[in-house]
Order: C-alpha cells, then structure tokens, then sequence
C-alpha cells in the first residue's frame, strides 16, 4: 500500500527575527529545516511500514527548488521516493491554492495512494489549515491531531489516537483516509550515514503546473483568495522588572511580595 | 451551477440521502437536482464516482454585496446542559457586534447540537440579532463530516458576508473543510478583526511563530470566513432586555455521511482534564523544571493560588504533561490573571499563546530568557528551588 | 630581528579604575572570583581590579609593580587546572576588554583576520561570524573599520574560527594564553596555528605589539627587550625539544622561533595579553558520524585506521568507550529526551565520532573509502547515527559534551557523602603509533582496582581523557596513583602530561615529570628576565615546590 506524507520546508523560526526599521523578515542566517510536525506524521509513516509489509511511502512537497532538502532529509528518514511540486506559477498560494495543487498532485502522480499523513500545521504560518482541505479536494474522511496510527488488522481502515480537549479519543475511517499528526516519537531519529548515502540514490520526480490538470487561474498567487494587505512587527512588549543574583529565600519573597500587591494572595 | 454526468453515475442515491436541502431526486432512473440547491457541495463529496462538479465563478462587486450578516458559530460546551456556549463564542458575539454594526448588518450566531435543550437567550444578552438552531441526533457530539455538511448548508442558503470561528480543536479541524468545499478564503487563527473603508473583513493574525503580523484580505469571495484565538478579545457587557429571534434551520444529515468512528475514550481525569483556557491563575512549566517529578511543586503552587499547572510544548512531547495543559502555538491560547512560567525559555510560539495573561512572572537560570521581556515581573533564579519555597509562604500566610 | 621595543601607554589615575579593596568584601559581594572552572579555592586577596581598557590595565599593573604585590590576571574564569584563583596580592579580571576591533583581509595571505579584545568570547565569536554582524564594528568611528566590515558582508563566503575548545564560553584571550586545543584540532592545529598578532603588556606595565612573522631569536637562541627608558633585556630561549603531540605544558620552545609562540601557551606567566589577531577559515558544510562499534579496542583499531588512510580528511575524530556509551544508556532510561538522541544499539559497545566536510546538495556522494576502512574494522556505516543540518550538528555536538556532564553530576551526588571526592580526568596524549599500548595500560589497570571509569576524547590526537569515577576515599587515593602510573608512560612514550589545557596550579606538579630540572630552570629564567620580582600570576605553572 501507498502511503502518501505531505512534508514543508520552513525556516528554523526560532531564530527568525524582524527587523525594526522595515518590519521584514531578517532571514541571513536562517535555516531552513523539515517542518517539525511534518517529520512527525513521517515518523507515523515509518511506524507503520515497519509493522506490516508491503508499504512503500511517498513524499510530497509545493515550495522552491530548494524544497528538495527536505525530501532528501525525508527520504534519510525512511521514505522511499519523494515529489517535487515546483513552478514559478505555484507562488504566492495561499492555503486554499496550495491544497488544491498538493491534491491534485497526489491524485495525478500517486493514484493509488491509501492513506494521506499531514503535520498539524507548519511552525511558520501556523494554519493548521492545508491537511483538511486536501481532505476535503480529495473526498477522504479526515482525522486531526493524531499521536498514534495505525492500520487495522485487515488493513481497510487507519485507526488514529486523537487528541481533544478533554484527553484522547480512538477514532478510526476507511481507507482511503487523511490523518494529521500532532506528536512523533519523543526525541527525533537520527538516520544512519548509509541511509544519508542512499537517500540520494532514491528517486525523486519533478511536477509542474504543465503536469496538473488545473487552470492556471487556480495556481498561486492568482488562484488564491486571501491575500496579504500588511505586513508588520508584533506590538512593543510591555515594560518590565527583572531581579538578578538573588538567592532563592530572597527571591521567593520578592514574588510573595509582588503576589501580596497585586492582590493574588490576602 | 451543478453538473451531474450521468454517465458515471449509478444511481446508489448516496448523494440524495445526504442533500441538507431535498435537492436531488431521481427523475425517470436518472439523478435530477432542482431549484432547492444552494450548491453547498455535500453532494460532490459523498459522492464515489466522480459523478457530481460544481462549477463555480469568482463573485462581481454586485454580488458579493448580495452577502450580508455576521455569523458566529457557537461551538456548545458538550458537558453543559441546557446545552450553552463556550466562552470563546461569546467573545467572538462581542466583536462581531463591532463588525455588524459597522456594517449596518445583522449579528448571527448558529448553532449545532443535538435534541436537547439549549440556552438561546445568551446569545442576544450578547450581543446577537438572531440565532439559528441546527438540530439533529447527529450533531449531539461533534463529527467533522456532520458538521461540515450542516455548516456549508447554513451558508449556502444564508449567505452571510463573514462567517467567525473559534480557533478551538473543533473550529480548526472543520472551518477548513467548509471553506474548501465552499471555495472560500479562510485566515486561521486571527487576533485582530475590523472592518476597512471597503467594507472588506481586515483580518490579523501572527505568523512566523509570531514574529510577524500580517493582515489578510478576501476581496474577490464572500464570505469572508476566520477562525479566532480564544482569550483574545473580551466577552461583551450583557445587553440587558435584547431580545433574540430564533430560527430553526432544517437539517438533513445521515449516518453514513459521517465517515469516522469513534471505538474508545480515554478522557483524562477530572484533575488533569482540568481547562486552562479558562484558568484565572496558571503556573506553568518548562523544560528548566529539569524533571516531571518536579512539576508537582508547580502543581502545588497553583493549587494554592487557586490555579491550574500548564506548560509549554517541550515538556508536553516529553510526556511530562498531557497535550490538554499546552499553552502555546500549538497548544492552547490562555488568558488568565495571573500568569507564572517556570523554567521556561520563552520562544516567540509560547509567548504568542500567553501574551494576552494579565499579569507575567517568570522565572528563569537564564537572564537573556526571551520570556522575562513578556513578564512583569522577572526572577533570574532556578525555579524549581524557588517555586516551593514561595508555595511554603503562601501557606503560611494563608494559616497564620 | 630579534630585537623588540616595548611601549608605554598613557598615564591615568589608578583611583579611576573600578577596583575593590579587602578581602572581606571581595568575598561578600564578588565570590565568583574566588573560583574558576576547576572548583579550586582562592586564599585571601587583597584587591580586586575591573580595568576597563589598556589604559587602565597598564596603570593598574604599574601600581602594582611599584608596590610589589603579586597579582592573577583573570579571564572568563572557564580553566580546569585554576590559572586564575588568585593565591595572593591583587587578582586583575580583564572581563571588559570584550570588543571586536576590526575584521580585515591581510593582504599577503589573503586570509580573512579577527582584531579583537581578549575577553571576547568564543561563543560570541562564532555566533557573530554566523550571522556576519558585528555590532562594535558597524558603529565604530573610524572610517577604515567600517570599511573593512562592509566588504567583509560582501563576501559572499562565510567564516568560522576554527579552534574549538570544547568551551565555548572560554575567551579569546584565555584560550591564546594556554593554547587550548579541542576535537577540531585533529585538522585544524591548536590554537596557536591561529594566532597572527598579539599585544601582551608586561610586568613593567608597558606592552610589545607582536605580529607573527617578524621577531625571531637570534642563532644563539635570544631575544632582547629594549623598554621606554632604553634599558635592555636579554631572554634566553630554552633548547629543549617539544614533545611529538599537542601539549600545552611548559613554554613553547625552538631554534629560531617566533617571539609570538614563546607567549602562546605561557598561561599568563611571562606577560598579559590584551588583544590578538586571529585568523579566519572559510566555513564549509559539515556531516557529523556517530560510529558504533563491537569493541573499545575494535574503535581504537579503526581510529588508527581512519588517521592514516591518508585519503579521508576528518575535522576530528572522538571516541566513546563502552562504559561511557552505558553512562549516556542509562541516562537515556530515566529521561529518554535529556540525551536528545534516539536510543543508543543495544550492541554498540564503543563509539567514534567523527566530522567532515560534506555537501549535502552534491549528486553522487562517494565515501567508499571511508566506508571500506570502517567494515575493515568489523563496522558497518549502517550501525551509525549522521546528521549535517545545522540543528543536527548542534544536537550532534550536545550529545558529544553529554558525557563529562553526566560525569561532573554523578561526582557532585558523590561529594555529598564523601566531600573530598573529585573527579580524575587526564589530559595525556602520545605520539602516533603508541595509542593502543596506552589503551591497554588504561584498560588493564582500571579494571585491575575495580574502579569506575570510563574514556573519551580525542582519539585522534591519541588524546584520550580517562576519567575515573571513585566511590569512596580510598577510590580517590587509588586514582591518584593510577593517574601518576598513566602520567609517567605518557612522558616515557614521548608524550605530553597536559595537551589541552595547561597546567595551571593543580596540575603544575606533573611539570618535573616532562621536563628535567635543567630544563625548568631554563624557563624560569625565562620568566625571571621579563618578570624580576615574580609578581605575575604567582604559583602557575611553576608550583611553590618547583620554585623552592
């Protein structure tokens, strides 16, 4: 069976910074990394295909050439061939756009896909947005926020670990179904040199906006429907008091004292 | 308009039995839809054999004005009964009144829940004009499939010119699903909403782990749809002596349109489950708290304060504390009086999921911690030598 | 030439310095400074002096000289043999002298240069030429430093500074004084292949500017200082030869050698360094291996094997022996996620870490080499953990350091019940060919007492740090001797007692083992010509029973 996992390239935004004066991004020195929730719903690929036979797991990716790392690093990390969806017509999307080339992609390229791994959403625009709408192009029942899954003993539905408000919830679809993941194992795997090596000898096919079968007023910038008017810095944080080398008996009652005149504790 | 090709379908009237509106019939052995259809795409999704196209255009100026209204869905508190709404609701009814009156449009919230009684006033001692009420076995306890086909129904057939969200787990895992069907603009996770000069929908919203604002436009489709961060805007004054107009919209669902299945729960308990989205006093944790046998001093602190213990991503992939007590971008957007991070660095992520707390006292080993530029007050100091030390002080106060 | 004039720098009043009198207060409020990296304990002191700038550094040692009171110069306080724990007198922490000064091209070598204050730290450094930005040279008033820095933006390349000391918190400064070395210095060199200029004041207060490559001791192995009121001083360099590995203990010394290196590696002794130039390299992408291996001796087998295959070029090259992998195993049991690593084999029974360059982009990647020399050894490139993004090499580099901090947390737990435990790590490298005999000696004598240890390190250097890891009193007084045996077969083989660090005062006694009385003689008329009242950092490298 096919797995298809739907991976970004983002940058590493811990580091990302704004600039004061122009309110852009300062991105010289920035990394880029394989979105971490992404990697997640990889792992859950890998999982499974370690558990039963006869798996073989495709990843795709919508970005600049440079997406490409994070198909390698995907295919370091376990899987076996990657999807490349570039083309200066694809920018600019927004996430409608962008759902709807990555389906589309998945539906021309791997047919016969079975089960669709997402990440929750990617650390850089945070949507959480791209997973259910492919769903939703696609016709796949969907299940969010997964941080187990697993096939079902004849292999004909997923059966997903959920996370809600209240706990977990074991929800299970048919197959062909969309799951996305929430958690991955608790520290990430490091790939063997070998597997760095022949990652590189995987195969990895190119897709452009001639192989879709979409017009090309749906792609991108054009076929998008929201669209940024303002970009800015977040508002000034607010002033504030900062204690140093105090002990701990001393700076406990500083807190006490600032709990007492804020009225937290009588 | 909707295109049936009849030479794919085969008549297994999946699609009729799931059309919210009684559309589709088979006319002489083959499928036929009349006048009823809104073209809210319930049909073209259920459908397996490719069968059933909408085809849809980009919307005039003449159109899209034909939108008119501002719709809230009230995501019910499921534990309530009668079944009530969730705080974020009515803070979302309170800055949709701003956004209606400014539109000179009606307020609207909607609801979907299950044969049980509901709580209807509280909508209009909020703020809202009307309130439509979808009631169906089916939507007692939420689905994505059912809830999706009930949602683009009420829009296919009310056009509203904005449609608002709670940016809750249920709001984010639906609310794209019914912009993708009903091919609409969707800006997720805003923090600021107003209404230009146009009369366009100005949505902001972090992005870049909140490093960045951006504001988003949907200029060419209505209706203009968001999901909202809780704790963001402030629940609205009661409007006392509004009254509300109450509309029951039909609902058609079936059971095998819900295509997911829930085999087990396995709630946390009480304790554990316990919201912090609505937490008055949180103490949370971060990975400067070294170990999770640590996180019980921070949980007796709370308690003291009356509070609940959180924390931030890093020890929830730990498995230090479950997902429900995450605060953060990923996590939970939380509001509460008093906020204490202990141990925690501060990435923009969890800042973004605190900022809007009342009072911040961090305390962290480190003293270029990103979080002390959040905090009111900042403690450079190991929490996990101070926390008990503070917590043995408030008991004494409290017994003296 | 080897003929230099030493300078003076203007006047100022010693009252403007920042400085703190008495001990009592010293202690009250600096305590900080009455330890370093190594735990050791200062004895009373006098005065405690923040100078500011050079201006101030050289009227506070002028002060001192005038009054005869020995001092201790103080950098970022990172060392482990306590260079810096003042024993008496004045200590001098010269933590403000902490800016970049310039980053320029040198014509001749075309080779991209660092000016920058001592106090800089590495960490700072490197996180600076990370991002090319340099805050004190982008607001600097002279026009040619602004220049300098803009077309060092332009280069399209970026730069690293390639010593790694492990500690990156060190300074600058610190780290030219003692020469330190870390695991880069299998490719790179020490410190000292780094260094391109220097200005070091003396004891005298006044200060020589020493670019490499123009003062060099005459045939006969002299030197002579002349100061500002013209009086001359003649340096003899001693004639010992260095031993054949990196070593860091007792002066650098050679025929016809370069007035710079006789400074680097002095540990402060003969003079304070305020500034240096440094040299850049040109940054390249990296991978970083983890191999696993069956055996510590199968991991000592193929560290030699990789070192002369003369075809693989390593940045460095670790190891991990078996009992180090089961410290991090267990620590992986209790908080799987504090190692940030996946669990390590089960099988893996000693590991090699290893770092090289590496382009990701590149099409065909061909390491059969490397590959053919690891499964001649009975590895195998599958049983290896790589990473080469930038997040990956740090996680990569956490893990490296994971071991001695595991270490250093286990002898803390210790100490409470035995409060005179400390750790014992050595710091001896050999020459090439003679890694594996020392392996043995460490092995057998070890397992011989029953004692806890484990091993790491820079294998390639044959650079080894065993730790030993005593229980109780008697484990220590057992160590101990161990440490003497292990010393004294490192000399025997050629090598050196103390490759990375110096020797500071705690390990100052292990200089007689290298160097005869003779020849320690000959360096401490060295330090007696530049240095005539000894007041400069008193009882480092020469120990009181040394110099008696």
């Amino acid at each position: 069976m096919k797995i298809v996992v739907c991976v970004k390239q983002v940058p590493e935004v811990t580091n990302v910074q704004v600039d004061p004066k122009t309110g852009t991004l300062i991105r010289e020195g920035v990394k880029s990394i394989l979105n971490p929730f992404c990697e997640y719903a990889l792992d859950h690929a890998v999982r499974i295909k370690n558990s039963v036979p006869d798996v073989s797991i495709t990843v795709v990716t919508m970005g600049p050439p440079q997406a490409k790392d994070v198909l390698i690093r995907s295919l370091e990390l376990g899987a076996d061939e990657g999807i490349l969806i570039t083309d200066r017509k694809f920018a600019g999307a927004d996430t409608w756009a962008t759902s709807l080339t990555l389906a589309e992609a998945i539906r021309t390229v791997v047919p016969d896909y079975e089960l669709v791994l997402v990440g929750k959403q990617a650390i850089d625009g945070d949507t959480a947005q791209v997973g259910p709408e492919i769903a939703e192009i696609l016709g796949l029942p969907q299940i969010t926020y997964g941080v187990e899954v697993a096939l079902t003993s004849t292999r004909r539905q997923v059966r997903v670990t959920q996370e809600v408000e209240k706990g977990y919830e074991v929800i299970e679809a048919s197959l062909p179904a969309l799951v996305t993941c929430s958690k991955g194992e608790v520290v990430r795997r490091a790939p063997s040199f070998k597997d760095v090596i022949n990652a590189r000898n995987k195969r990895i096919r190119v897709v452009s906006a001639n192989d879709l079968h979409l017009p090309e007023e749906q792609l991108g910038l054009q076929g998008s429907y929201t669209q940024v008017v303002k970009v800015f810095p977040p508002p000034a944080k607010k002033s504030n008091l900062l204690l140093q080398n105090l002990e701990a008996a001393d700076a406990a009652k500083e807190i006490f004292g600032f709990l007492k005149e804020k009225r937290f504790v009588e | 308009m909707l295109n049936i090709d009849h030479e794919k379908c085969t008549r297994c009237k999946v699609c009729i039995r799931n059309c919210p509106f009684g559309a589709l019939s088979l006319v002489g052995g083959s499928l036929h839809v009349n006048e009823l259809c809104t073209l809210c795409g319930a049909c073209v999704n259920v459908c397996r054999f490719d069968a059933l196209s909408i085809e849809r255009k980009k919307a005039s100026p003449e159109e899209l004005a034909r939108y008119k209204g501002v719709f809230v869905w009230a995501e019910q508190d499921e534990e309530t009964s009668p079944r009530k709404p969730r705080k974020v609701v009515l803070e979302l009814l309170g800055k949709g009144r701003e956004l209606a009156d400014k539109l000179g449009e009606e307020l609207v919230a909607v609801v979907l829940a299950g044969p049980g009684e509901v709580d209807t006033e509280v909508y209009g001692e909020n703020g809202a004009d009307k309130v439509i009420v979808c009631r169906h076995e089916l939507l007692d306890t939420y689905s994505t499939d059912g809830f999706t086909n009930v949602m683009c129904a009420v829009i296919t057939s009310k056009k509203p010119a904005v449609v608002l969200y709670g940016a809750t787990p249920h709001g984010r895992d639906f609310a794209p699903r019914v912009a993708a069907r009903l091919h609409l603009g969707l800006t997720a996770d805003c923090t600021g909403l107003e209404i230009n000069a146009d009369g366009q929908l100005v949505q902001t919203r972090p992005a870049f782990g909140g490093n960045i604002m951006a504001s988003i436009i949907t200029p060419f489709n209505r209706p203009q749809t968001s999901t909202v961060r809780p704790n963001v805007f402030p629940v609205p004054g009661k409007y006392i002596g509004s009254s509300i107009v109450e509309e029951i919209f039909p609902v058609t669902l079936n059971r095998a349109a819900i295509r997911t299945r829930v085999v087990e729960r396995r709630y946390l308990d009480k304790e554990s489950g316990v919201s912090i989205e609505d937490a008055r006093v949180i103490v949370a944790g971060g990975r400067g708290c070294q170990k999770a046998a640590n996180l019980e001093l921070l949980q007796e602190l709370a308690q003291k304060l009356g509070g609940v213990m959180a924390g931030s991503r890093a020890i929830v992939e730990q498995g230090w504390i479950p997902h429900t007590r995450q605060v953060g971008q990923s996590g939970t957007t939380v509001g509460p009086e008093l906020y204490i991070a202990a141990g925690i660095s501060g990435a923009i992520q969890h800042v973004v999921g605190m900022s809007s707390s009342k009072t911040v006292i961090a305390i962290n080993k480190d003293p270029e911690a990103a979080i002390f530029k959040t905090a009111d007050l900042g403690v450079v100091g190991d929490a996990v030598e101070i926390i008990p030390l503070l917590a043995a002080m408030i008991e004494e106060k409290a017994s003296s | 030439m080897h003929e230099i004039y030493s300078k003076t720098a203007p006047e100022v009043d010693i009252s403007q310095v920042k400085h703190i009198e008495g001990f009592e207060t010293i202690q009250a409020e600096y305590s900080a400074y009455l330890s370093d990296e190594s735990k050791l304990s200062a004895k009373p002191f006098d005065y405690l002096f923040f100078p500011k700038t050079e201006v101030e550094l050289a009227a506070v040692v002028k002060f001192l000289n005038q009054q005869k009171v020995p001092f201790t110069v103080a950098g970022a306080r990172t060392g482990l043999v306590g260079g810096c724990v003042p024993q008496e007198g004045a200590l001098i922490s010269l933590e403000y002298l902490d800016k970049i000064l310039d980053v320029y091209r040198d014509e001749t070598s075309g080779e991209w240069r660092i000016k920058a204050q001592t106090s800089v730290s590495l960490k700072n450094l490197d996180s600076m030429l990370r991002v090319k930005q340099i805050p004190t040279l982008e607001q600097s008033s002279d026009e040619a430093i602004r220049r300098h820095y803009s077309e060092f933006r332009e280069d399209p390349d970026q730069y690293f500074y390639p010593p790694d000391p492990t500690e990156m918190s060190a300074s600058l400064g610190g780290s030219v004084v003692t020469n330190a070395s870390g695991a880069r210095t299998y490719r790179f060199g020490p410190t000292r292949a780094w260094v391109r200029g220097m200005r070091v004041f003396l004891a005298n207060g006044e200060y020589l500017d020493i670019p490499r490559g123009k003062y060099f001791s005459s045939p006969g192995g002299q030197f002579i200082v002349y100061n500002s009121k013209g009086g001359a001083t003649p340096i003899t360099v001693p004639d010992y030869p260095q031993p054949r590995t990196k070593s860091t203990t007792g002066f650098y010394a050679a025929p016809q050698m370069d007035l710079i290196d006789l400074f680097i590696g002095s540990e402060g002794v003969l003079g304070i360094v305020t500034s240096v130039d440094v040299a850049l390299l040109r940054r390249e992408d990296k991978v970083s291996i983890i191999q696993f291996m069956d055996s510590d001796e199968q991991a000592v087998t193929l560290a030699d094997a990789l070192r002369s295959e003369g075809r693989i070029q390593l940045d460095f090259l670790e190891f991990y022996s078996g009992n180090a992998l089961d410290l991090l195993r267990r620590l992986q049991r209790e908080e799987p996620s504090t190692v940030g690593m996946p669990p390590i084999p089960e099988d893996a029974q000693a590991a090699l870490f290893i770092e090289m360059s590496f382009d990701p982009h590149q099409e065909d990647l061909d390491f059969s080499i490397l590959e053919a020399v690891i499964n001649s050894c009975g590895g195998s490139l599958e049983r290896s953990w790589a990473g080469y993004e930038s997040r990956e090499l740090d996680r990569f580099k956490v893990f490296r350091h994971m071991v001695p901090e595991t270490i250093n947390g286990i002898i803390a737990e210790r100490k409470k019940q035995y409060p005179g435990i400390h750790k014992l790590g050595t710091d001896m490298a050999v020459p090439d060919g003679h890694m594996r005999e020392m392996w043995d000696l460490y092995r057998s004598r070890c397992e011989e007492l029953q004692l806890e240890w484990c091993a790491f390190g820079h294998i390639g250097n044959n650079h080894i740090h065993v730790n030993i890891l005593p229980r109780n009193l008697e484990e220590l007084e057992k160590g101990m001797q161990l440490y003497e045996i292990f010393a004294q077969r490192a000399v025997e083989l050629g090598g050196s007692v103390s490759a990375e660090h110096g020797i500071g005062k705690i390990k100052a006694k292990f200089l007689k083992y290298m160097f005869t009385s003779e020849q320690i003689g000959q360096m401490q008329r060295v330090k007696k010509a530049l240095d005539p009242q000894g007041l400069l950092n008193p009882n480092d490298i020469f120990s009181v029973e040394v110099t008696a």
